[in-house]
């Protein structure tokens, strides 16, 4: 059944006239202004935290390649390390405004099917669900491994493996949150038991069946392990700041901006 | 953007002190395509780029040679380690 709203004549030529402009444009700008604040505060957040890590897995990784008797051009190390680390922030900012717009679109449909009436709080709420299913699950089978772990030969196989189970991981969760919306009655900790059963069974699954990184470990494995927990620090950081930056814009600005249409 | 996506508006119009209404039926998309489209692009090329180029897009003007030189893969290295990407 059609909602039906009394509107004046002027109120309707400007919501259809600026329909782009008051609508589309603001979505936008909130989406891409947030992902590049949370980018930015990620890459410098690294350059403290991540790169000592960084910086000691190449080390160790060019003693080696030293003590193997390779051809090893010291210069062209620095120089690239000096490239590399210049990229950091602005590898950040790219990061950032690339997750911020998927962000952007399933904080936009879903909008409505998010806790509370607060859309900061909807906003955190909805970045936590996705540093979950995006970084930490992911994690869990291809942890973040710093320079040194990783052949260059199997690159491909292991980006493959990483995007099929990064995929699994999205495709899951959203078919969860429209059956338990959808197709489920009852109350609100049942449809949530059900959804976390569901994601946690084909999760599961996926997990025992995808093969494991092909690659050997040739580094200390404590260098390892403070490398992935200093990875997860701060990219779950940059989930809760791009969740609250983008909240915070959208309360101020209200991209969804229906309601000055009064409904009687 | 959170209401359904066809609405009937009754449009009052008050003109020379004579009050009537008219239907007006108003086909409209609560989440803009356009704007899904533009997002989706950015995610997809920011994914690669940060994620996973090896070359491909320089070798666009560069040739070959950006297989090996890797500029871009290079430029975005610690941020695809410290984002859990895989790597070399």
């Amino acid at each position: 059944m059609p909602l039906v709203f009394h509107v004046t004549e002027n109120e309707l030529d400007n919501e259809v006239d600026n329909e782009l402009s008051m609508r589309t444009l603001p979505f936008l700008v909130i989406t891409i202004i947030s992902g590049a604040i949370a980018g930015t505060i990620l890459g410098i957040i690294n350059l403290g935290i991540v790169e000592p890590y960084i910086d000691k897995a190449i080390e160790l990784e060019t003693q080696k390649d030293i003590q193997a008797g390779q051809n090893v051009n010291l210069d062209e190390i620095v120089g690239y390390r000096i490239w590399q680390k210049g990229g950091e922030i602005v590898g950040g900012i790219i990061y950032g405004i690339s997750l911020s717009s998927l962000f952007g679109i399933v904080f936009a449909y879903s909008r409505n099917s998010l806790p509370t009436s607060n859309d900061k709080v909807k906003a955190i709420f909805l970045a936590s669900i996705m540093c979950f299913v995006l970084f930490i699950v992911p994690a869990l089978k291809y942890p973040a491994n710093p320079p040194a772990v990783g052949a260059p030969e199997t690159i491909y196989y292991r980006q493959g493996l990483f995007v099929g189970f990064l995929v699994i991981s999205g495709a899951t969760a959203l078919a969860a949150a429209a059956i338990i919306l959808k197709k489920i009655d009852g109350t609100t900790s049942k449809k949530i038991s059900i959804a976390c059963a569901i994601y946690g069974a084909v999760m599961l699954v996926s997990y025992l069946v995808m093969p494991p990184n092909p690659d050997k470990i040739s580094i200390p494995i404590d260098l390892i392990i403070t490398f992935r927990f200093a990875s997860a620090l701060t990219i779950s950081m940059f989930w809760g700041i791009l969740g609250l930056t983008f909240g915070t814009l959208w309360s101020k600005f209200k991209p969804h901006k229906f309601e000055k249409i009064t409904a009687f | 953007m959170d209401k359904p996506t066809n609405y009937l508006y009754i449009l009052d119009i008050l003109k020379n002190e004579m009050s009537y209404s008219r239907q007006l039926l108003i086909k409209r998309s609560d989440i803009s395509k356009v704007a899904i489209g533009i997002l989706v692009a950015i995610m997809l090329f920011g994914f690669f780029v940060v994620g996973f180029d090896q070359g491909q897009l320089f070798s666009l003007v560069e040739g070959k040679q950006a297989f090996d030189s890797k500029w871009l893969h290079e430029f975005t290295h610690d941020m695809r380690h410290a984002a859990g990407f895989p790597c070399h």
